[in-house]
């Protein structure tokens, strides 16, 4: 399956940028973790770094098929996965006041991490499939809208309040791809303004805490607004060339809630500074541009879309995990890319990656 | 794929391209904003890595006396706070710090089931009583030290430098008026968390410290002190309301001592009426009485109306005036003018005031300082009241030449009195002689300032001359004079007005001395009155006693010579007292001296002075032209330099006493 060709043409850029990424992000969550290596923050490193390694090898997997057979995929996954969250739903490992595990086995993970991959899948395929329709309307649009609310409306369930508005906000940047009627946006946009209010009022508490504490986040100091504030002034306190490696205070005293997770850019901030959020931003920005390189050099159109869906999931899971951790957007629990703990949504990113690379490699072939 | 159709995906992704770069731009500006636009308020919240904070009263600046001895200094004290949301076991957690804090139980229980993140239990107790709560180790405890106003000397000077509250803000007298040169920067009490989450409190400033000045006083906290002793003792003998003593370098209107009676404790000011605060001795006027003659005789010797040796017809002791008739409370026939002021005679002094006329004496009167602010450096001073021309009855342009019908603070009155002592200058009365800050340079600086000349040199010294017939045998205040110094000085018993009926009470007197010495180059004015004193009422008997105890024991101090003259006096005088001890305390100084005998006294050398009186160390020691400085009270217990030092080596000598068991 690996023929020579193939070999020729492996993206390297594309394997260097994660390696960096890994490395910059094990190096930072050793650091997140020191200072409570003695209770199990050096088990909480170890094991990210066996599921980089891991994530690794799904991304190899990823590149041995013809992504063309993704195609036909694409549908059976999207309903595979629609499948299991309406399973979580019902067998799911409560944690934390939500149900958002499976566990099958000794593996324990998030179909909601799943969804990411199939909704940018299944609307890669859809859209593909339509290349002829040159301008959508509304009516053109309802059977990509029903497929992307679905998903949503059960990892809403969960309660996973982020994941599902990251779905969303995916899936839609997708719809950039293809050319929509003006007078469709128009109306879209009216019923996104109506439905708000029902959207809020469909809150739970501490999700409409949450929002009010984005909105307003001095109020209080030391309550629902204490997170944004301590990352702030852990971001803040940076400066320009940071407090140095493992020198972060803020970190140090446990002033950041998890700083191992969805706040470890902050402990990096804190301790590189400017300059070392300056590479780390440029790594993402570089990842991005080349994925949609790889996009506009993709050899047919559901590569096309499906390598800027990909770079779709990159480009949000960046801008909003580093705008909640800077107070530009409300608490929503998004992990950054390639750089959080956690073994789900690691290797659903190096499944992605791995799709990225396995379109990069394909370019030049002809069918 | 069609080429068109690659195109249009092209173009499409171009746009993606450039939104996401703009949605990373857009973030990357926010993290710039955060690291480099506020980089300071963000790092300085994190390395204060303050999660609440209390503020807490601030240092204050030191006041010192003239000589650099502490009156009011900041001291630390400890204090127990708690986070009432965090303790578990209220009712132990009460009982425990009850039986520590010695405080009732139910009140600190009341304190910790608050639902607040922090309240303070008990501020300012002593650091030991701090040290144990911190030794229980009971969550949600803390403790903090915090800086404490504290006078050492507790009632001395107290109303000159006044205090500062539980918050260390300046409330009253130099403590109030100076208080933003004193007063510290805020300091933060700030509540960090440790790793594993559990507050604890640190103390850090907001600023630097260099806000901070200090005081240096022309205040002498010996002289002060001994004042205060002695008018207490005045005011205490003569069963009066209250009293004032004023002392003062007559040549810079530098103010060594201001002693008010009743005293209070400015450490524990809140056990005390907001009266019994105030500076009397500036905001209260009173009727003078006739210590006015003293000014009356300036005025008209300076007017060249009469000569001392003027011939005045005193009546007989009833002069009727106004519709009145005026008493003296000796009889006289013809008195010079001189004996009408050594002897107080009101008819005299009225038919002196007429030759003189009304509106030329409250001119000097004015030009005395009299009627208008001193313009001291301490708050709350009243002008005094003179009565205009236009509104004085007959009676009133009689009364106001013997004090009454005119009013005056005490400290008018003393510099008034300095202006006599040092020929002729009124000057400006201060109590702060230079603010100094934080690194030692001086910002303020006072110096003498003269107000204006009153009467001229030569009638200050004809004046000075006759004054000193008020201290001597002949005179109204033989008890004022000093041993070995020649006293100047004028007595003064005045009726008050009673409030109720509103007119002048025949039980309600004043009664004051106010003088200088030595005579012929004064050093000290000294004024003293006794507020309402019952049984004696004259001021000569009254507050002459008073300004002796002070002017000798403040002569000592200052190491004023007496003069040679009158020398051998003293000496004799004191080997009197030896022999005859006039009070019970020296009866006990004998015994002790009886059980252990001084070692001989070998000329050339320092005697012994263990065992005996405050005030035979100072007639000896005087008597070998010594300066001593006395500490504590009761018999001399230790001296330094040891007995049988070489005098010729030695200046001072410093004497401790404790009082006898």
């Amino acid at each position: 399956m690996l023929d020579r060709r193939l070999i020729q043409n492996f993206d390297w850029v594309l394997l260097l940028l994660l390696l960096l990424l890994a490395g910059i992000s094990i190096l930072n969550l050793y650091s997140a973790t020191y200072a409570i290596r003695e209770v199990g923050g050096s088990r909480i490193f170890m094991k990210q770094f066996y599921w980089f390694l891991i994530g690794f090898g799904v991304c190899l997997v990823m590149i041995t098929f013809n992504y063309y057979y993704l195609e036909r995929l694409a549908y059976p996954a999207y309903f595979l996965t629609v499948a299991l969250l309406m399973i979580v739903l019902v067998a799911g490992k409560v944690m934390s006041g939500s149900q958002r595990w499976l566990t099958l086995g000794p593996l324990v993970f998030q179909p909601s991490e799943l969804a990411k991959i199939s909704m940018v899948l299944v609307l890669a395929k859809f859209f593909s499939d339509r290349g002829d329709v040159v301008e959508y309307r509304l009516r053109d649009l309802w059977q990509p809208f029903i497929l992307i609310l679905i998903p949503c409306a059960l990892i809403l369930k969960e309660p996973d309040l982020g994941t599902a508005l990251f779905v969303g906000v995916v899936s839609f940047s997708m719809i950039l791809l293809v050319k929509v009627n003006r007078k469709s946006i128009l109306i879209f946009v009216g019923v996104c303004v109506l439905a708000a209010p029902v959207i809020w009022f469909g809150m739970k508490d501490y999700q409409q805490r949450r929002i009010l504490t984005f909105l307003q986040p001095d109020t209080e100091p030391l309550g629902a607004g204490y997170h944004i504030n301590q990352s702030k002034i852990a971001i803040g306190s940076g400066q320009f060339w940071g407090k140095g490696y493992l020198k972060g205070t803020q970190t140090r005293l446990h002033f950041l809630p998890e700083q191992h997770t969805d706040f470890a850019f902050s402990v990096f901030a804190e301790e590189w500074g400017l300059a070392g959020v300056t590479v780390l931003l440029l790594l993402y920005l570089f990842l991005v541009l080349w994925g949609l390189y790889i996009a506009k050099g993709s050899k047919d159109r559901f590569g096309a879309i499906l390598a800027a869906g990909i770079v779709g999931i990159v480009f949000w899971q960046v801008v909003i995990n580093v705008g909640m951790v800077t107070g530009l957007l409300p608490v929503v629990g998004i992990p950054l890319l390639l750089f959080s703990y956690g073994g789900s949504s690691l290797i659903s990113t190096m499944a992605a990656m791995g799709l990225l690379m396995n379109i990069s490699m394909r370019r030049f072939m002809f069918q | 794929m069609k080429l068109k159709e690659k195109k249009w995906i092209r173009f499409r992704i171009h746009l993606v391209s450039v939104f996401f770069m703009g949605g990373l731009l857009t973030i990357f500006v926010r993290i710039y904003q955060l690291q480099v636009l506020q980089q300071d308020y963000l790092r300085g919240i994190a390395e204060n890595g303050i999660i609440g904070t209390t503020t807490l009263p601030p240092k204050r600046g030191v006041i010192y006396d003239r000589e650099g001895h502490e009156l009011a200094i900041t001291v630390q004290t400890g204090s127990v706070f708690a986070h009432p949301k965090q303790i578990k076991d209220k009712i132990e957690t009460a009982r425990a710090l009850a039986k520590i804090l010695d405080e009732n139980q139910r009140t600190i229980l009341k304190k910790i089931e608050l639902n607040r993140s922090f309240v303070w239990i008990k501020r300012r107790i002593p650091q030991t009583q701090a040290e144990q709560v911190n030794a229980l180790k009971l969550k949600g405890l803390g403790v903090t030290t915090e800086a404490r106003r504290y006078y050492p000397g507790r009632e001395t000077a107290a109303h000159v430098i006044g205090f500062a509250g539980t918050d260390n803000q300046g409330l009253e007298g130099l403590e109030k008026e100076f208080d933003k040169l004193l007063r510290g920067p805020e300091e933060k009490l700030a509540f960090m968390r440790d790793a594993l989450g559990r507050p604890f409190a640190v103390t850090r400033p907001t600023t630097s410290d260099t806000s901070i000045h200090n005081l240096y006083l022309t205040i002498d906290k010996d002289i002060q002190y001994k004042a205060q002793q002695s008018l207490r003792h005045a005011v205490k003998e003569a069963k009066a309301k209250g009293g004032h003593c004023v002392v003062a370098d007559p040549w810079t209107g530098e103010i060594l001592a201001m002693a008010v009676v009743p005293e209070f404790n400015p450490n524990v000011f809140f056990h005390y009426k907001p009266y019994q605060w105030r500076n009397r001795a500036i905001t209260d006027c009173f009727e003078p009485g006739s210590t006015m003659k003293a000014f009356l005789l300036s005025a008209a010797l300076e007017e060249s109306v009469v000569s001392p040796l003027t011939q005045i017809y005193c009546e007989q002791g009833k002069f009727k005036v106004g519709g009145r008739v005026v008493h003296d409370t000796h009889k006289y026939g013809k008195l010079s003018v001189a004996d009408i002021v050594v002897h107080s005679s009101n008819i005299g002094a009225i038919k002196l005031g007429q030759k003189l006329g009304y509106r030329k004496f409250t001119e000097y009167l004015k030009n005395f300082g009299f009627g208008r602010k001193t313009d001291i450096d301490l708050m709350g001073e009243r002008n005094g009241f003179i009565r205009g021309a236009k509104n004085a009855r007959e009676i009133d342009r009689a009364t106001v030449f013997f004090g009454q019908g005119m009013t005056s603070t005490s400290l008018q009155l003393t510099m008034a009195m300095a202006a006599i002592a040092n020929g002729g200058k009124l000057m400006r009365p201060y109590v702060v002689s230079k603010i100094v800050d934080a690194s030692g340079n001086i910002t303020e600086e006072n110096n003498p300032k003269v107000v204006k000349r009153a009467i001229s040199a030569r009638t200050a010294r004809k004046v000075t001359t006759i004054l000193e017939g008020v201290a001597t045998e002949d005179g109204t205040a033989q008890k004022a004079a000093i041993e070995g110094y020649r006293v100047a000085g004028k007595t003064g018993t005045s009726q008050k007005v009673d409030p109720e009926t509103k007119r002048y009470s025949k039980r309600k007197y004043v009664a004051s001395f106010v003088g200088f010495v030595p005579s012929e180059k004064p050093r000290l004015v000294i004024l003293v009155m006794i507020d309402e004193p019952r049984g004696h009422i004259y001021g000569g008997l009254v507050a002459g006693p008073v300004f002796r105890e002070v002017g000798s024991w403040a002569l000592n101090h200052l190491r004023i010579s007496p003069h040679p003259s009158l020398l051998g006096n003293i000496q004799a005088k004191s080997a009197e007292a030896k022999e005859q001890p006039e009070n019970p305390s020296e009866i006990v100084n004998a015994s002790v001296s009886e059980a252990k005998p001084p070692l001989p006294l070998q000329s050339g050398q320092l005697p012994d002075f263990k065992g005996l009186g405050m005030r035979e160390v100072l007639k000896r020691t005087h008597a070998l032209g010594l300066k001593v400085s006395l500490e504590g009270s009761g018999l001399a217990i230790k001296q330094s330099p040891d007995p049988g030092s070489s005098l010729k080596t030695i200046k001072s000598v410093k004497v401790n006493f404790k009082p006898p068991m």
